[in-house]
Parts: structure tokens; C-alpha cells; sequence
């Protein structure tokens, strides 16, 4: 699999050609810093690349495919299940340098950025104007727009209002041959198969995704933030049931055990209780007038349910914080356990009291500790396993404890991931969930798009055979880049 | 067919539930664009679809799949059609999970009836294409039909958390699943919505669900012209307000309308229907702003209807999405008015009636053209309406039309470069091309 340097240095002088010798990479000092993205995988990219138009990502991947070598296109490297990791070398297309927002049209609801363009950046560029963009990956302060249309990106918010793929209307796509081609359009319903729902959580192996329209949508008039704490699981859960029960969809409800709370409090003192067993963190938004009879139905929930206290933010000020709570949990949970490891699995929300207690004993008849923070509203779990690779065996069972957990999921009816993606590590893990033929399906769709499988290889759909390849490369040391993404919160 | 009983036989022994149907007044009953089918199959189960489609691979049959009959007119004329598989057989509600907000059910289950037994619980599905009494899931979905709601809930591929399918060549997959938030490999639900049944035979649909509101209400409001109503579409969606639909009547398109609603409306204008679903208290505070915004359009507002007189006239609206001629044209908003203009010109060129219902806030125009037999004229008007559409980046598809016009303009229009990718696709999932032919886009 690996290059020669004779083949690596031809390859090097035919991309500077395309970009510029300045927008390669091919030491191995730089391209270690592109072998992580924030999964726990890893594997080295021969060469870099940063193309700056659409025609230069069209002649990448034509020279990609002269030369038989895989390639890879990559974000922020903030995604949670290997996407952006390039299983088999060669190059990794990096979209820095396409971040631009080419359009915001306000009247007809609609955006088009580049894929490189932050998350969060599109939506504080129209923040002044009173709209924003709905999707919202908690590491949206540096994930991009075009890693969110690869992974179908979820957030706390898109409860009620949808993922990314219910955001997307239209892609400029550089297909695996190298050919630009136009799907969807700013307009509903084009004629033809619905590509960009097929391409949007692709995962990168259908196509690199180079102009993404969007829509946009004016924020609410109000927005209500509030703490329910309960002193057993159970009833935080049961919660979650009650609300949805009860007709109210709030914008998002969320879910921290007291393994993460006690966590995120010492890293971001939002006033979370420490004793507590869990705390719902419930937002409920809409007009002025209603919102606050919202409020008073979901604080009778939490009661009706033991809660022990419910805390309705202020202020904007403490709105925020307590979100920065939940946002950087994963973050605080890296200051108490050097190494963790997330799970994505979905059940249905009525399943989610009987799920967590498997979760906790899967995890305690592997010894191991087990934080949950969660989309509970959702059912989209989130168990951050907290492990020591420096002790024997300990690894395998946090792998084995992962699998058991997916394999609850789809026992009750559920998915193995929600929002982060199969990747390269939970490929293996898709037969739980999809028959042979089911897969089969998918490998067809594949070979329509990528019939030399170059174009992100080795992901979503497992390869019979080639698992003992892939290795977990948990515990080693952390590269600058991995560091880099911690410090900056692109943890979801 | 000489050998129609062997066939006959044949299709009992894969598939011994099945009913066929081979009368002379059956098999019309499933004619598509003036192509009768040789045999009519109405599977008991899934098992059966599959064994009817491996067989009819074997045959060389084509096959289409039916549902209610109500989107049969959308599509060019088939190539060829032998076997109608209608799945009105597969009509049962698998589950409801209501504590969870989803459901799943068997295609064949008309829409009325889904929600009629969600409504037991308090729950519905978001979609309001018309028909609803006769349209069955799978026929929605393979049609990708919609309605004026589609502003607040979206379209189908919005709602499906979960499909099953059988493909063209047999096989049985299912994609997605029964959470209503799933990444787990290709989103294959989205290719299937809208497929027109080229790909493969729905036979499962899983959706989310919606619990009913507390209340609903829609405002009339009078408008000069489309433009002073569509800058009225435009502020109320910059606004804070969430309408659940905005639709535009032009004078023509209100004389179908419900009496209590004609009565509001004296004289010809522009009509802007705006409902809005919620709470009662968020209902009537949206309205007062509704009205607000439109009077500082130079709107009018008339009245308002709830109960039994929204529910009438919101049928009333979605039954002008069907006629004997009519275009969808998808535009982006703020170019609705200008086309409306536009087109009135055109027809009154062509010597056309028309009459127009937009889905305002969604940019969607149903026109209804006529007289149908005026093909000539007919041909010519649409070409120029579906340029103006191309121009601004939007689509106009002929949803219904007389064959005889679909052989002077295709319904579809042009196909785009991304034909390539679809026909590569449509022989993954059918490789005999048991499905028929020919009516899809780019003659897939």
C-alpha cells in the first residue's frame, strides 16, 4: 500500500502543478498531523493537498485516478468515527482554503458556501440579520459545513428541526472519476432521483462535495433554557417520555449523568449539581407570548417525574453557560480520563430507561466507567467509556464493551449511529442492524459512484475479510493536530 | 400474449396468495397513458412481491407498481407494461408506537386511512397531498407528492425514517430504520422517494410523527396583485411567525372554492391563505401579526375559518393540484410573482384558460392550463413557461397531461447532466429493467 518515493515524488510534483508547490504537504513531519481526525483511528496520508476551486479538486482526483491512488477529502478532521482517516494512504484533499460564503440570500432563505466554510461562522455571519443556520455539531466552533454534508451532521438543536440532510438542497459535487457535476438546486423537488439525499451522509465515498446550498430559516422570537435534576436515572428518562408524551417537542433536550456532570463542573463551573444522579438540560423556543406556558407544562413533567429541583436560566448569560456545559463535556471528560471512548448508538425514546441500565452493566462487568451525556429527546445515545491503555486487555474491552452497547441498541429497535457516522470502526458493526441484501444494496450504490472504491476506501460498508487490518490504535500518543482539535472544543 | 394461462399458472405457483386479475374492465382499470397492462397481481405479502418480480425478471415482463391510481398520470407513456403489481393487498398498520412519535405501515394502506387510526392517538403524518382517501403510502412516496403543509413539516423525504423495498431484480432491502435519527450507511430512503417505482416496489414505509395541535385557523387575505401577496409571503417568513401553509389562489383558481370562503372574497383578487397550527394563544397571536404585516402590503384581510369551513377549504385548495392539464413549477420565492405574471401573458397568447394555487412560502406553482385538446398550443406555452423556469433555476414538470401532449413536450423536460449517475443507479437496482420503462426522467 505504501508509496515509494520515487512514485511519492512524481505524485508531489504533479499536484504542486494543480495547486502550487506552497498548498502540498509530503513531509512526514506534515502529513502526521493529517492522520488523525477525532475518532480513535489513525492511518498516514502520503500527501496533502489544499486545492482553492472546484477545478483543482476536479484535477486532483483525475490525477488520483491516473495513478490508481486512493484519496480522502477532509474538514476540520473533527468527526467522530474516522471519515476523514485515510485507511490506505494516498491523498488527503484538505478544504482550508475553499471557506468562503458565496452567497446569503435573505429573501429566498437560502445560503451557498464551500465546504470549508466553520459551521458556526455561517450562522454568526447572519446573526445581525436574524437568521441562522439550523444544524449545529457541538464542535460547530471549527467542524465545516462540507464535513457535516460527509457525516449528516445532527446538534443538540435539529430535535425539531432536522440534520443536515433536512438543511441541504443542492451540492456541486467532484465525482470519483474527477467529472463536476450539479445536484438538487436551490429550488424544491428537481426532477430525477434525489442524489443530494443520497450523497449528504456518504461519508465521503460517493463524491467530494465542493459548493453546498442551504437553507436558512429567522430565529425564534424567544428562546427558554432549563435545568431538571434528578436523583436516579429513571426518572430523568421518564421524563423524556413525559415531554414527548405530553405533544411538547422542545428544541432540544439533552442528558448528563453525574459522572459527566461532576466533570464538566470542574472545567466549567455552570453550576450543574455534583450530587445529582442526572440533570435534563430541556430548551423550549417559540413566540413570547408561549413560550412560557411551555416552560410551566415541561417544569410539571420533571415534577410529576421526582424531579428533586428545576432551574430556569435568567439570562442570556446563564443560557450560555450552562450550554458551554454541555457542549464541552466531552472536553472535561478528557481532563479526568486521559483516554475515552464515545459511542453513537439510537434507540427509541421510550427504550432509553431500560438501554442505560445496560449500558451500566455492560460497562461494570467489564470494569470500566461509563459517563452518559446525551440527545435524550432524540434517544441518541452518547457513553463516553473511560479507559487506561496502559493497563493489559484494557483496550479490547473497551471495544468489546462498545460493540455490546451497539448491539443493545439495535436489540431495541435502534440504530448504531445517530449523528457521527460508521467509519471505518463501526462498519463491522452494521450487520446488527442491515441484512446481507441490505448491504448489498448499499455496495451497489457504491459501485455506481466509485467503482474503483479510490474515493475514501475502507468505510461504511464493511469489507469481508479485511477487518484484521484495521487496528486500534488507541493509547498511542496524541499527535499536535488531536491536541489542537481538543483545545479548541471540535469535541462533540 | 399467446401464452397468457401458462403465465397465469406460472405466477400462481411463485406466488400462491397472489390475485390476478385479467378481465377486460380490470386490466383498463389499470391503463397508464392509454397502455394496458396483460395481467394485474395483487400480492398478499411481501414474499410474494418479490417472488412476481424474480419471475417477471425471468419472463421479461415489465412491470409497474400500483397503488391508489391517483400519480399514474405523471410520466411519458411507458415503453412497454405487462404486469401491474398493486399493492392495495398490503395495507396494514404495523406498528404505532405513539410514545415515540413513529409509526410503521404496508404501502398499500391509503392515507386517509393511516390518519384516521393515528388520530385514535392524538398523532398524524405531515403529509397532505391530495387524494388522501384514495392515494396509498407507497404511491405518495414513489411520486414524492406533497401539499401545502409541506412549509411547516416538509416533504416526504423529511418524514420517512425507515423504507423496504423490493428491488426491480427481487431482492428484499430495507434502509434506514425506526428512530427518527439514523446515519447508519447510504440514506437509500431518498433515492426510493420520488423514484417513480424505476428503482424498486415500496412496500414498508416507517415515519415520525407529529402530535395533532390544539388548534388551527387560517386568515384570508385579498391582494391586488401576486406581487403585493408574495412581498407579504416574504416579510411574514423574515418574520418570527411559523404558518403552517401560505397559499396563493389566483381569481381564476378561487372558483372552486368552498361558498363560505368565496363569500369573503368580492371582486377578483389575489387571494393569500395563511394558516397556522399550535397552541390556541400562539395561533391568535400569529394571526394579529399575519394581518399586520399583510395590511402593510396592501393586503386586505377578509376573515378567518376554522373547524369543519379549514378543513373544506384546505381540500378545496388541494384538489386544484389535479386537472386535466397541469404544470408544478418550482421557483425560488421571489420569483413566483414575476412567473405568474409571465404566464398569464403567455396563455392569453395561446389563447389558453389558466388558473394557478401556488405553495408560496415553499416556491411550488401548480397551473392548470386548458382546453387539454388545444395540444398545439398547448406545447408551445408550456416550452416557454419551462424556459422561464430553467432561467431561475427552477423546474416545471407536467404532472397531468393527455398522452397526445406528452408526445409533443416531455413532461419532465431536458435531463440534466446528472442522468448519467441515475442511469448507472437504475441498473444497479433493476439490471433486467423488469421495471417499466421510459416514464421517468431521461426515459429511465
Amino acid at each position: 500500500m505504501a508509496m515509494d518515493a520515487g512514485e511519492k515524488a512524481t505524485l508531489v510534483d504533479a499536484l504542486s502543478a494543480i495547486v502550487g508547490a506552497r498548498h502540498v504537504l509530503s513531509s512526514d513531519y506534515d502529513v502526521m498531523l493529517y492522520e488523525y481526525d477525532a475518532s480513535i483511528d489513525r492511518a498516514r496520508p502520503d500527501v496533502v493537498v489544499f486545492p482553492a476551486s472546484t477545478a483543482q479538486v476536479s484535477a486532483i482526483v483525475k490525477l488520483a485516478n491516473q495513478r490508481q491512488v486512493p484519496f480522502v477529502a477532509r474538514g476540520a478532521g473533527t468527526g467522530l468515527s474516522g471519515g476523514a482517516v485515510p485507511l490506505e494512504g494516498g491523498i488527503i484533499i484538505a478544504f482550508q482554503r475553499m471557506n468562503r460564503i458565496l452567497d446569503i440570500d435573505y429573501t429566498n432563505l437560502r445560503a451557498v458556501v464551500q465546504p470549508g466554510v466553520v459551521n458556526l461562522h455561517l450562522s454568526n455571519a447572519m446573526t445581525p440579520n436574524g437568521f441562522y443556520y439550523v444544524p449545529d455539531p457541538s464542535s460547530q466552533k471549527s467542524c465545516t459545513i462540507g464535513g457535516n454534508v460527509g457525516e449528516n451532521s445532527g446538534g443538540p438543536h435539529t430535535l425539531i428541526y432536522g440534520v443536515t440532510t433536512n438543511h441541504v438542497l443542492g451540492l456541486e459535487v467532484v465525482l470519483p472519476d474527477g467529472k463536476i457535476v450539479e445536484v438538487g438546486s436551490p429550488t424544491l423537488d428537481t426532477p430525477g432521483y434525489d442524489l443530494t439525499g443520497l450523497l449528504v451522509g456518504s461519508e465521503g465515498t460517493l463524491g467530494i462535495v465542493t459548493s453546498i446550498t442551504v437553507r436558512i430559516v429567522h430565529q425564534a422570537e424567544a428562546v427558554k433554557t432549563l435545568v431538571g435534576v434528578f436523583n436516579t436515572v429513571d426518572d430523568a428518562t421518564n421524563t423524556v417520555s413525559g415531554i414527548v408524551e405530553a405533544g411538547i417537542i422542545p428544541a432540544a433536550l439533552e442528558m448528563m449523568d453525574q459522572i459527566i456532570l461532576q466533570a464538566v463542573e470542574d472545567y466549567i463551573h455552570a453550576g450543574y449539581p455534583l450530587d445529582a444522579a442526572a440533570v435534563l438540560l430541556i430548551e423550549v423556543e417559540g413566540l413570547r407570548d408561549t413560550v412560557d406556558e411551555q416552560v410551566s407544562r415541561v417544569v410539571a413533567v420533571c415534577e410529576a417525574n421526582h424531579a428533586r429541583a428545576v432551574r430556569i436560566a435568567k439570562d442570556e448569560q446563564e443560557r450560555t453557560l450552562l450550554w458551554s456545559g454541555r457542549k464541552e463535556a466531552f472536553g472535561a471528560v478528557g481532563r479526568v480520563s486521559h483516554e475515552f471512548y464515545v459511542q453513537d448508538g439510537v434507540v427509541p425514546r421510550t427504550k432509553l430507561p431500560f438501554v442505560l441500565d445496560r449500558v451500566n452493566e455492560i460497562c461494570a462487568s467489564y470494569g470500566l466507567r461509563v459517563g452518559n451525556v446525551f440527545h435524550a429527546g432524540d434517544g441518541n445515545l452518547h457513553p463516553l467509556i473511560l479507559f487506561d491503555s496502559q493497563i493489559p486487555g484494557q483496550v479490547e474491552k473497551v471495544r468489546q464493551a462498545g460493540f455490546d452497547i451497539l448491539k443493545v441498541c439495535a436489540d431495541a429497535g435502534g440504530s448504531i449511529t445517530g449523528e457521527h457516522g460508521v467509519g471505518m470502526e463501526k462498519s463491522d458493526a452494521m450487520p446488527l442492524i442491515f441484512s446481507d441484501d441490505d448491504l448489498d444494496v448499499m455496495r451497489r450504490v457504491r459501485e455506481a459512484f466509485n467503482p474503483h472504491n479510490l474515493c475514501n476506501p475502507g468505510k461504511v460498508i464493511p469489507t469481508p475479510g479485511r477487518c484484521a487490518d484495521i487496528k486500534l490504535l488507541i493509547g498511542q500518543e496524541r499527535s499536535p493536530a488531536y491536541a489542537k482539535a481538543e483545545a479548541e472544543g471540535a469535541w462533540h | 400474449m399467446t401464452n397468457l394461462s401458462l403465465l397465469t399458472d406460472q405466477l400462481h405457483a411463485a406466488a400462491p396468495q397472489t390475485e390476478l386479475l385479467t378481465s377486460v374492465g380490470d386490466l383498463r382499470r389499470f391503463a397508464v397513458d392509454d397502455v394496458t397492462p396483460q395481467l394485474v397481481a395483487l400480492p398478499a405479502s411481501v414474499e410474494d412481491v418479490a417472488a412476481l418480480l424474480k419471475l417477471a425478471g425471468e419472463q421479461q415482463l415489465a412491470v409497474l407498481p400500483v397503488g391508489g391510481s391517483t400519480e399514474l398520470t405523471l410520466g411519458q407513456p411507458p415503453e412497454r407494461y405487462d404486469l401491474a403489481i398493486c399493492t392495495a393487498r398490503l395495507n396494514a398498520l404495523l406498528e404505532h408506537e405513539a410514545a415515540d412519535l413513529t409509526c410503521s405501515v404496508q404501502a398499500g394502506m391509503t392515507l386517509a386511512d393511516l390518519q384516521q387510526r393515528l388520530a385514535t392517538k392524538g398523532q398524524f403524518l405531515a403529509l397532505d397531498p391530495p387524494n388522501n382517501e384514495q392515494a396509498t403510502i407507497g404511491g405518495i412516496l414513489a411520486a414524492n407528492a406533497s401539499g401545502p403543509q409541506r412549509l411547516r413539516y416538509g416533504a416526504a423525504r423529511d418524514l420517512v425514517i425507515g423504507l423496504r423495498v423490493v428491488l426491480g431484480d427481487g431482492t428484499i432491502a430495507r434502509s434506514g430504520g425506526k428512530v427518527v435519527k439514523n446515519v447508519a450507511g447510504y440514506d437509500l430512503n431518498k433515492l426510493y422517494i420520488g423514484s417513480l417505482g424505476t428503482l424498486g416496489i415500496i412496500v414498508e414505509a416507517n415515519f415520525k410523527l407529529i402530535p395533532r395541535p390544539e388548534h388551527e385557523e387560517t386568515l384570508l387575505i385579498a391582494f391586488e396583485n401576486a406581487s403585493a401577496a408574495m412581498e407579504t409571503v416574504i416579510a411574514l417568513l423574515s418574520s418570527v411567525v411559523t404558518p403552517t401553509a401560505l397559499e396563493l389562489l389566483d381569481p381564476a383558481a378561487q372558483q372552486s372554492l368552498p361558498e363560505q370562503a368565496r363569500a369573503m372574497l368580492p371582486g377578483p383578487a389575489y387571494l393569500l391563505a395563511t394558516s397556522f397550527s399550535s397552541v390556541a394563544k400562539a395561533v391568535t397571536r400569529q394571526l394579529a401579526d399575519s394581518r399586520a404585516i399583510a395590511t402593510s402590503h396592501a393586503g386586505s384581510p377578509r376573515g378567518n375559518l376554522e373547524g369543519t369551513a379549514h378543513d373544506t377549504f384546505w381540500a378545496a385548495v388541494r384538489a386544484r393540484q389535479i386537472g386535466p392539464v397541469v404544470c408544478k413549477v418550482s421557483l425560488l420565492i421571489n420569483d413566483v410573482a414575476p412567473f405568474l405574471a409571465e404566464a398569464q401573458t403567455i396563455c392569453q397568447e395561446q389563447q389558453l384558460e389558466s388558473s394557478a394555487i401556488a405553495h408560496a412560502g415553499s416556491g411550488v406553482i401548480y397551473l392548470q392550463l386548458g382546453p387539454a385538446d388545444a395540444l398545439d398550443r398547448l406545447a408551445a406555452a408550456i416550452g416557454k413557461l419551462r424556459n422561464l423556469a430553467l432561467q431561475d433555476k427552477g423546474s416545471l414538470v407536467i404532472t397531468h397531461a393527455p398522452t397526445a401532449l406528452k408526445a409533443q413536450i416531455n413532461v419532465w423536460g431536458e435531463a440534466r447532466p446528472d442522468l448519467r449517475l441515475m442511469g448507472t443507479l437504475k441498473r444497479k437496482f433493476d439490471p433486467a429493467d423488469t421495471l417499466v420503462k421510459g416514464r421517468f426522467v431521461g426515459g429511465l
